[in-house]
């Protein structure tokens, strides 16, 4: 009974783990305007990981939300934001 | 009413100086201007954040001048800083230029450089025109700006700008021109007036 409890526990824990949320806090040096905005928003909509993007001028961040189940690498996100014409400071991964 | 019409169309010949001419990749860019006499389109689209490729069609009333180029801009160096961003670039192009019916080649280049943060804008740049057997010019402009508000991405961008634009071969070789730049998600319109008479109006249009 003990081993049927543990693995009912474990296996709810793992599913909740593979439809948590994934946010991507990333410090971006080089956003002044709302063009850059648009040009990060334009080049992530595209990813089919990507659920939502928000550019925070004055933060200096960009929060990239992932689909349910979906990854992303630290490395495509700082290629995708160079190749926008921007710096990648530091990624922030965050679970909700 | 013909000179309504005119002004119209001047509007949408016009050329551009006012923002960044190159976008995202895979960005366009619809870029009008007009500065007194001379008019301006340019459309183009940017392969990299580094390169755009587009058309430009000039039209100088005055000189009774209108031009269609191929036009290629080059971001050659970005400086991206926490707080502001700083841009070099050099734009060319080539073309036709047709003078009261006579046709004549059409070749320019420039550099542009800028500054900005989200309360502070300057920048430079210059162009060489030369319109073939028709002749040739030079000018240069110069730009300073302040935001009096920082707003969010999204909300209205306002912004006060001096330009002082030199045209060596003019009447009046030397036009200073407070502006007036509104900036609110795809569209950019800038309005101003010169201090010699001139009318300025940009627009921009990303997407």
């Amino acid at each position: 009974m003990k081993k049927i409890l543990t693995l009912v526990v474990l296996s709810f824990t793992l599913t909740m783990n593979a439809f948590a949320a994934q946010k991507l806090d990333v410090e971006v040096n080089g956003l002044v305007c709302d063009f850059c905005a648009q040009a990060l928003e334009k080049v992530f909509g595209k990813k089919e990981s990507v659920k939502e993007i928000d550019v925070n001028l004055t933060e200096r961040y960009v929060r990239i939300t992932l689909n349910e189940g979906k990854e992303i690498a630290d490395e495509e996100v700082k290629k995708l934001i160079i190749d926008a014409g921007y710096d990648v400071v530091k990624i922030n991964r965050v679970e909700e | 009413m013909k000179r309504i019409i005119l002004g119209v169309l001047a509007f949408f010949w016009a050329v551009p100086a006012v923002a960044r001419p190159v976008s995202y990749p895979g960005g366009w860019t619809l870029m009008a201007s007009k500065h007194g006499e001379k008019s301006s389109v340019h459309y183009h689209y940017s392969p990299t954040f580094k390169d755009s490729i587009g058309y430009k069609g000039i039209y100088d009333e005055g000189a009774d001048i209108k031009g269609h180029a191929f036009q290629y801009n080059r971001l050659v160096k970005r400086w991206n800083n926490p707080m502001s961003q700083a841009n070099f670039y050099i734009k060319s192009g080539a073309g036709m230029a047709d003078k009261e019916g006579a046709l004549s080649g059409l070749f320019f280049t420039g550099l542009a450089l800028d500054w900005e943060d989200r309360r502070y804008f300057t920048s430079y740049e210059n162009k060489l025109t030369s319109y073939g057997r028709f002749g040739q010019e030079y000018e240069q402009s110069a730009r300073v700006g302040i935001a009096p508000y920082v707003a969010e991405y999204g909300a209205l961008h306002t912004w006060f700008m001096l330009e002082v634009k030199n045209d060596p071969k003019a009447d009046e070789p030397v036009h200073i021109t407070p502006l007036v730049r509104l900036f609110k998600g795809v569209h950019l319109l800038e309005v101003g007036h010169s201090f010699q008479g001139d009318v300025t109006l940009n627009y921009i249009y990303r997407f």
